[in-house]
């Protein structure tokens, strides 16, 4: 087992023939959570100077493109206080952030005080309680300036946080595994493990949950259900999720080819299609362009099983693929 | 009925010295987990030793300890139609419980505080129906079988006065491959049972939580607490923690928000003690704690954590990962690791 090193010993050491985890903290998880915080800081700065919704778009564009590097990294820091679902609540299907964000905005303004709003239920938040102001579908019943400021600051802060505890202590578990003292990871296989998991859930949720829901049954498409569609980055987040995920499997290990060109496909098939919003559903013709992406993701979770996981040496949990 | 093979099994199990706990080192636990390609039944003292582990012929799914003697029930993954009987001091097989033709196990049994009777949750495999199949344990012999008041029963509790709880998880499952076939419109209940058997009384789930399929059990002050794994919308957060007490309506007590998908809709085992309800998701990596009275207090992260049981000294937790657990409101502590994957359920023997 090898001792401990501090990140910028490996940052020196490792070269990509020896592609490990500690490559993943390095070369993915750190600089995708400080781009995330730079993308926020740089929203909630722009919020503050100026709040119209179309000024603020790109700003907001860009924040979510950094939300998509760190994404499928559903464990540590930002699974604390909530945090992942305060930074992106979706999907609701019961439009409960929005039924919570109407009542802000009329709301006592001690409610959008940083303490007091981070208090708000994780639903009305986030990124996707800001596209609701900045896109709005329907007429608001007030002025969203001072609910877009509170959140776009909100939003900053969770992600510098959760930036803040995996540069200040949280990497060092994953790199101190097996250690005394660190009972958060027994061993370097459960940190390999625990990375693996996020793949496989990661491409899970791209399947079910971004193209699934829009696509809904064949009889019952369901279009409105789309990802970001006010915003019209259904298809983006999907293709950004697979970069990020690709560039997260080359930080692991560089001999998995198949696992590698699944995803170059599975990229090329969503760069391919020419329906941002998943509109298409409805019709049969386009329809099956979006079956035939659901399908390479689906593969592709395949191919990460059959290579990826024997190449760690891990799989899907003993209990968590149980089920009883 | 009994089976010639089942009355010479019960022969050969009354005919041998039954060992107590105390002669294995009074263990506080049972768990079931799997050694390199090898599934065992280990004890474990309070602190996570291993004190014995006897070979299983397959994945088990739950245990039952028999209260005085030193022998346990292990229930196939369900639906199963085999459950062995093994003397923990020898390892020897005692019994090999076949429910009657038609009828599969649903993975989990009790016995009665004296001992005398096992009781098993069955389904009729075609159609899921519930029964509780009754064995006499001097023997093993099955001397009858009563209906759960339900569709796919999974966990049952005994009451301290001797009546029955049954979780009846609503699910109609297909006999041979465990695919679900009633989703859209199943209904879980609670159903208590006399100790003869009697339906006493029964509660439903709410319109809202029809999905919510009532799974495990665990044994509170007035009644017991239910732990539910959501069928319906992943995206819906609902409660997976319920209270019961007999004769009143189910209470639900939901997670914070915050956390209200931490457990991605699945609670695996639950188990109460020291003023604590702990649930568990395995999918989701998560232990949950709630207060007595169903107020959130804590969410704990591990990976594959699924196994929870109150022992002598607080609540004790297990992971497919080898580790064992003390369960407190601040946090997980380590008690011990093995080279073992410890399976769904952690089983708490009576002390």
């Amino acid at each position: 087992m090898k001792p401990a090193l501090s990140l910028i010993c490996l940052s020196l050491l490792a070269g990509p023939a020896l592609a490990d985890y500690p490559e993943t903290l390095s070369d993915h998880i750190l600089p995708g959570y400080a781009a995330f915080a730079q993308a926020t800081a740089a929203l909630d700065q722009a919020a503050q100077a100026d709040c119209a919704p179309e000024a603020l778009r790109p700003a907001w564009n860009a924040a979510f493109d950094a939300w998509l590097g760190v994404a499928h990294l559903q464990f540590g820091p930002v699974e604390d206080h909530g945090h992942r679902l305060a930074i992106a609540f979706w999907p609701d299907p019961k439009a409960l952030g929005w039924k919570q964000q109407k009542a802000l905005l009329t709301a006592d303004p001690a409610k959008l005080e940083p303490e007091a709003f981070a208090e708000q239920s994780v639903a009305a938040r986030g990124l996707f309680g800001l596209e609701r102001l900045l896109y709005p579908t329907e007429d608001l019943p007030a002025d969203p300036c001072p609910l877009i400021r509170a959140t776009a600051h909100d939003l900053a802060t969770m992600a510098a946080g959760v930036n803040a505890a995996w540069v200040g202590g949280y990497g060092d578990l994953l790199l101190t595994a097996g250690e005394p003292g660190n009972t958060t990871y027994l061993s370097r296989p459960e940190v390999r493990q625990a990375l693996f998991t996020q793949l496989a859930a990661g491409l899970e949720f791209l399947s079910d949950s971004r193209l699934g829901r829009p696509l809904g049954q064949p009889a019952k498409p369901a279009p409105e259900k789309a990802e970001a569609r006010a915003s019209g980055r259904s298809l983006r987040n999907v293709v950004l999720a697979l970069m990020a995920m690709r560039q997260m499997v080359e930080t692991l290990t560089p001999d998995v080819p198949r696992t590698l060109a699944a995803f170059d496909h599975a990229i090329e098939v969503a760069q391919g299609l020419d329906d941002p919003v998943f509109a298409g559903v409805t019709d049969p013709a386009q329809r099956l362009k979006v079956e035939i992406l659901q399908q390479a993701v689906q593969r592709l979770r395949e191919v990460v099983l059959e290579e990826l996981a024997p190449e760690l040496d891990v799989g899907i949990g003993f209990n968590a693929a149980d089920g009883d | 009925m009994a089976s010639r093979r089942a009355f010479l099994a019960g022969l050969l199990a009354a005919s041998l010295p039954r060992p107590s706990w105390a002669d294995l080192g009074n263990p506080a636990f049972l768990a079931a987990g799997k050694r390199g390609s090898v599934h065992e039944l280990h004890g474990l003292s309070s602190s996570g030793d291993s004190l014995f582990a006897l070979p299983l012929p397959a994945r088990g799914h739950a245990a039952a300890a028999h209260p005085l003697r030193a022998e346990a029930v292990a229930f196939a993954r369900r639906p199963g139609t085999f459950a062995r009987v093994v003397n923990c001091l020898t390892g020897t097989p005692l019994a090999e419980l076949t429910p009657p033709v038609g009828r599969q196990f649903n993975g989990h049994g009790a016995y009665s505080a004296d001992g005398q009777w096992l009781m098993t949750s069955e389904v009729v495999a075609e159609g899921s129906a519930g029964r509780i199949g009754l064995w006499d344990t001097a023997r093993y012999i099955r001397v009858g079988e009563w209906d759960s008041g339900g569709i796919g029963p999974h966990d049952i509790k005994l009451l301290a006065d001797g009546r029955i709880v049954v979780a009846n998880g609503g699910i109609q499952t297909d006999p041979t491959d465990r695919s679900k076939l009633n989703l859209d419109r199943m209904q879980p209940n609670l159903a208590l049972l006399s100790p003869n058997g009697a339906l006493l009384d029964r509660v439903e789930m709410p319109a809202d939580l029809r999905q919510n399929s009532i799974r495990h059990l665990a044994l509170t002050a007035r009644g017991v607490a239910f732990a539910m794994q959501w069928e319906g919308d992943p995206a819906l957060p609902v409660p997976q923690l319920g209270l019961w007490t007999p004769g009143e309506a189910p209470v639900f007590c939901p997670p914070d928000d915050a956390d209200s998908l931490a457990m991605k809709g699945y609670a695996g085992s639950i188990a109460t003690g020291a003023g604590l309800t702990a649930l568990t998701s395995a999918p989701g990596g998560a232990l949950m704690l709630f207060d007595a009275a169903g107020a959130p207090l804590a969410t704990l992260r591990r990976a594959d954590i699924s196994g929870v049981a109150a022992g002598p000294a607080g609540l004790v937790a297990s992971d497919g990962q080898g580790g064992l657990w003390s369960v407190a409101p601040d946090g997980l502590q380590l008690l011990a690791r093995h080279p073992v994957l410890w399976d769904n359920h952690l089983v708490a023997l009576p002390l």
